[in-house]
């Protein structure tokens, strides 16, 4: 989902940066405040895990590839969205300058994309629907699937109002592609917060923002 | 760095846990230079799409331009482009993904640190 240069004009992009920016001083704002000197140790494996796992493209079928995005993981694990938005865009940045993976000028827009989108959707549904449905795992892998579905549809959007893709299409394309692709996100989330829920349950807050 | 054998519930200490998190990233990295799969990602995909180029199920011709629909208003030449490192081959992918696998955590727990000091 790492947009390119090319696919949204400058004045579009300096948007999106401005929005991405405001989103990047909240989550370091939340990493002075709320992120606990224990927790370094877990945010750092889990970016280099989360950069590591974002090259390796599985096939869906449809002749496309997808991967795991990890917003929604980062923001369950560390029990906050903000925390997806400080992995995701350190993440996107070295994507983007050392390696040319998602543009420069269009960084802003994929930080909002899956930092922001991916983490603040996947964190309140995994809450909302492990609220209904009581069970820590099966919840996470339907909130990322959101997580990247809905991302993908709002790039579509934005892809539409940059005059790249036509809208519909666009949304179907992206939609379908992404729906498959979702599934990687829901599988690999659920599987990786049980694995760290089985190693080190201190780290993991699965249980805040429960009444 | 917190011992946290003594903590609620924590089979494993600081040192383990984040060794054995960087080997588990590092095992990605590698596999993903020999097992990623090639095919265009979903908004390349997306892209070949409303151009034309592919169906909506069908495989994407070898040939197509996913940044065709693009306005080129900016270009950037970035260092390794796609994760890897120019004449080196796979070896030279492997070497690419492992550095930014350490250059990320570093960066990460690098920042975190800084911002903890100054709070």
């Amino acid at each position: 989902m790492h947009i390119p240069d090319a696919f949204i004009p400058l004045p579009q992009a300096a948007i999106y940066w401005i929005i991405a920016l405001i989103f990047v001083a909240l989550a370091l704002r939340w990493a002075r405040n709320e992120l606990s000197e224990e927790k370094i140790p877990l945010i750092a494996v889990l970016a280099a895990g989360i950069f590591a796992i974002q090259a390796f493209n599985l096939p869906v079928g449809m002749g496309t590839s997808g991967h795991l995005v990890g917003g929604a993981l980062a923001a369950i694990v560390l029990g906050s969205p903000f925390a997806a938005v400080f992995i995701l865009t350190i993440v996107l940045i070295i994507q983007g300058v050392v390696f040319g993976d998602g543009g420069i000028t269009t960084m802003g827009a994929n930080i909002i994309n899956m930092g922001v989108i991916g983490g603040f959707v996947g964190y309140y549904s995994y809450h909302g629907i492990k609220s209904a449905i009581k069970n820590k795992f099966i919840p996470a892998a339907i909130a990322a699937w959101l997580g990247c579905f809905i991302a993908a549809v709002v790039c579509a959007i934005e892809m539409f109002i940059a005059g790249t893709f036509p809208l519909v299409p666009g949304i179907i394309a992206m939609g379908t592609y992404h729906a498959a692709i979702g599934i990687i996100e829901g599988v690999i989330t659920a599987g990786a917060i049980y694995l760290i829920y089985s190693t080190r349950p201190d780290l993991i807050e699965l249980d805040k923002g429960d009444a | 760095m917190t011992d946290a054998k003594n903590t609620n519930g924590a089979k494993m200490n600081d040192a383990t846990f984040i060794a054995i998190g960087l080997v588990i990233a590092l095992i990605i990295g590698v596999a993903a230079v020999f097992l990623a799969s090639g095919d265009p990602d979903g908004l390349e995909s997306a892209s070949l799409y409303v151009q034309g180029e592919k169906d909506l199920t069908s495989d994407a011709p070898e040939d197509a331009d996913p940044e065709a629909v693009g306005l080129g208003t900016f270009e950037y030449s970035s260092p390794f482009p796609d994760y890897s490192w120019e004449d080196l081959g796979k070896m030279g992918d492997i070497i690419a993904l492992v550095l930014g696998i350490v250059i990320v955590f570093v960066l990460i727990f690098g920042v975190s640190r800084i911002i903890k000091i100054k709070a």
